[in-house]
């Protein structure tokens, strides 16, 4: 019977067995998809109480002139004057320039050591599993923690950064490295460098562990030196990985708050917005204004992880790809 | 389309995740609905005859606080106390009170506030007023000072509990050995201390604390003071680049260029403590409470330590020391029933006899003026002879609803001037402005 019947209703017949399994197939899609949103619905809401709305709230707060030491103004609207305020006001500008700098500094610096480090333990060497556990200590300090020990490292009388210097004929006499803004400088760099750079280290070597020694090997065959093997074998391989890093980095450091409280407490010109924006909001108790600067921590922030992402392409988000 | 949403979607919670730190007044937020809820569970808990009240305060005086609550529940069963312990740190202690009485919140009746918050809290109208409930009687017990701190617009808005002053702790050894009188100026200081280095390990002629932080205001408000200046005058206008202003500025100035460690501009109370506990200093500025902690076991300037009041410069009439400490205030957003409950409580806490126990048990020093005196306590704490008359010039720094900015301004530009940033005339013309915009 099959045989004799006409090739078109065997077409149709086919083409409907296809559209049966294509359509089992689409559901299935979408069921899963249901159930992946039903999993994520507990953590999601979570997200949404403790971090959307705190954030969604700091916006409108940053909207209204509230100073709470004047509760008889009523706290009106007043619409984006705060965000004006921010250009206008001089302290403010400086606070911002100088997170921009401290940012810009501590994230290359770490970049360079770290990435050094992580080449350094990529290599095999009796000790590798001592050294990158070591490497990771200064990273798991608590970031108080550590500034106080480097704000006494620092210490004019009894220093052992002065000490050090001192010994290897660098000063003459102890200094008082966080009396002067250049010293502050340099020492938040340090401490800052010294806690995260084995964190930067650590990701990049990670990523370097992805890249096949086959590839070296050939590149080795084929006459490629040291310089060109790390040039175009290593660099594009860790790229998207560096990028990562750098972008935690960069967020990390643009919001650096209990490093400087510490060290300096905001004095020769270290003020990060982040201590400025504290310092509104629970010492001046100007919500308002404070929640101002932090939506706009959270605006630049924001911007940086863009720029990063359109550097790094699909690649972090794409899940098909 | 659909991609771009995903990556937005993505990128906005990652960083949400980041920044739920950074967005610091959400916090605030969530922290309100937690003590809603408390207040509720402490509410439905209450007997209904006696009143409960909940007392918050820093751990710092915790142990010798809980033992004088206990012995007023003990004697009397009306009121009964709860006690509320928060960590021993300014900020955090200020920040929770904020947190609490910004959002009318009643689970905290009765507080434990730094005198410097006062003002602030006073003028956003979250302390009761306690007038109502004490009559002068009560306050002509205590150290002016702290009273003239306790009271923000006529009104008496704190009750002073326990208070604080400065005193300048010297080198006993090092005078007797130089067979000099110990001077009572900045000048006398001075010429002392040119002859002073050298003698049994002195390095250095001055210590005090001049990090851009609030013990820098203390330090500065007591040259300013002891100069014949001011920061406010009596109608509450800054008057901070007078000319007993700068010159008190340049003599603070000619210490740290001259006389202090290199680093007293980086040093808080610890730092400064440090080098004079290591014998290295002549004298020091210092909180009372130095006279014991100074001369513990890690010291090395034990037995050799004397006490005196501020020294005077050009200008000065007498001697001021800044005042600290805590006071008692009511939260204004409980019942009058509770507010009632919580003066009798407080009565409790100043009276005379409660205040010497405190003193024995604390060592902090009283408010109550009597204490200084008794015998009781001067055989216990010898110290009190001699810091009865620091502490009663005690003044308390300037009282402003906007201190914290005040005290921002004078941090920065004070700071700056000590470390030869900007000029002393400038730093204070700038301060002047600075401070004169905040007061419109």
């Amino acid at each position: 019977m099959s045989d004799s019947a006409n090739p078109l209703s065997d077409i149709k017949l086919k083409e409907a067995i296809m559209g049966k399994k294509m359509k089992k197939h689409n559901s299935m899609i979408s069921t899963e998809a249901r159930d992946a949103w039903l999993m994520m619905a507990p953590a999601l809401i979570i997200l949404l109480i403790v971090a959307v709305y705190p954030i969604i709230r700091s916006f409108w707060l940053s909207l209204h002139e509230m100073i709470l030491t004047d509760p008889g103004s009523g706290y009106p609207f007043i619409g984006l004057k705060n965000y004006i305020k921010i250009f206008q006001d001089r302290k403010a500008v400086n606070s911002i320039i100088f997170t921009l700098k401290f940012t810009i500094t501590t994230v290359s610096l770490e970049l360079l050591i770290g990435f050094a480090a992580a080449l350094i333990m990529n290599k095999a060497f009796r000790g590798k599993g001592l050294v990158r556990a070591a490497i990771l200590i200064p990273w798991a300090i608590p970031t108080t923690v550590s500034a106080l020990m480097w704000k006494f490292i620092y210490n004019d009388q009894y220093g052992l950064f002065n000490d050090v210097l001192y010994r290897l004929g660098v000063i003459d006499s102890y200094k008082a490295w966080l009396s002067t803004s250049d010293g502050s400088f340099m020492a938040l760099v340090i401490t800052d460098v010294w806690k995260t750079a084995p964190y930067m280290a650590l990701l990049i070597l990670a990523g370097l562990q992805m890249v096949s020694e086959s590839l070296y090997e050939s590149a080795k065959i084929d006459g490629a030196g040291v310089v060109k093997r790390f040039y175009y074998i290593t660099l594009p391989m860790v790229k998207n990985t560096v990028i990562v890093a750098l972008l935690f980095r960069t967020l990390d450091a643009f919001r650096v708050f209990d490093l400087i409280s510490v060290m300096t407490g905001g004095a020769n010109k270290t003020e990060s917005i982040a201590i400025y924006s504290y310092k509104n909001l629970m010492k001046f108790l100007d919500f308002g204004y404070g929640s101002a600067l932090a939506v706009l921590i959270f605006i630049v922030v924001f911007i940086i992880s863009l720029i990063y992402m359109k550097v790094l392409g699909d690649k972090l988000t794409d899940m098909e790809g | 389309m659909k991609k771009l949403f995903k990556q937005v979607l993505v990128l906005g919670l990652a960083l949400t995740m980041i920044l739920s730190l950074a967005a610091c007044s959400g916090k605030t937020e969530t922290e309100k609905e937690v003590n809603t809820a408390e207040e509720t569970v402490t509410e439905a808990a209450k007997p209904s005859e006696q009143v409960t009240l909940r007392f918050s305060f820093d751990q710092g005086v915790g142990e010798p606080t809980q033992k004088i609550v206990d012995q007023f529940n003990a004697s009397q069963d009306k009121i009964k106390v709860e006690t509320v312990l928060l960590p021993q740190d300014a900020n955090v202690v200020h920040d929770d009170f904020v947190n609490k009485l910004a959002t009318g919140d009643t689970s905290i009746d009765i507080m434990g506030l730094d005198v410097v918050y006062i003002a602030e809290f006073a003028s956003a109208g979250w302390l009761a007023d306690l007038g109502q409930y004490f009559d002068s009687d009560v306050t002509d017990t205590m150290i002016k000072g702290t009273v003239d701190a306790a009271t923000y617009d006529g009104k008496l808005v704190a009750m002073p509990w326990f208070t604080n002053s400065s005193v300048l702790f010297y080198r006993k050894d090092v005078i007797d050995q130089l067979g000099a009188a110990v001077p009572t100026t900045y000048k006398g200081w001075m010429e002392l201390a040119d002859k002073a280095v050298g003698i049994n390990g002195i390095e250095y002629g001055a210590d005090f604390q001049a990090s851009q932080s609030e013990a820098l205001v203390c330090n500065w408000v007591e040259y300013v003071w002891n100069h014949g200046g001011d920061i406010l005058d009596s109608n509450g206008k800054p008057v901070i680049n007078s000319a007993q202003n700068v010159a008190a500025t340049t003599t603070m100035k000619t210490l740290v260029d001259k006389y202090a460690p290199e680093g007293v501009t980086t040093y808080s109370e610890t730092e400064s403590e440090q080098v004079f506990k290591e014998g290295k200093c002549l004298f020091i500025r210092d909180w009372s409470g130095f006279w014991s902690s100074g001369q513990g076991e890690d010291s090395k300037v034990t037995g050799l330590i004397g006490a005196t009041t501020l020294p005077i410069g050009e200008g000065g009439t007498d001697p001021h020391s800044c005042l600290g400490g805590l006071d008692l205030v009511v939260n204004n957003s409980i019942s009058d029933t509770q507010k009632e409950a919580a003066a009798e409580f407080i009565r409790y806490m100043v009276s005379a006899e409660t205040q010497k126990n405190m003193t024995l048990i604390s060592s902090q020093p009283p408010v109550v003026k009597d204490v200084y005196k008794d015998a009781d306590i001067l055989k216990e704490i010898p110290f009190y002879a001699d810091f009865f008359s620091v502490i009663e010039g005690g003044k308390s720094r300037p009282q402003s609803p906007k201190y914290a900015k005040v005290s921002d301004a004078i941090q920065r530009y004070i700071h700056q001037a000590l470390t030869g940033e900007i000029e002393v005339q400038k730093a204070l013309d700038d301060l002047q402005a600075e401070v004169e915009e905040l007061s419109k």
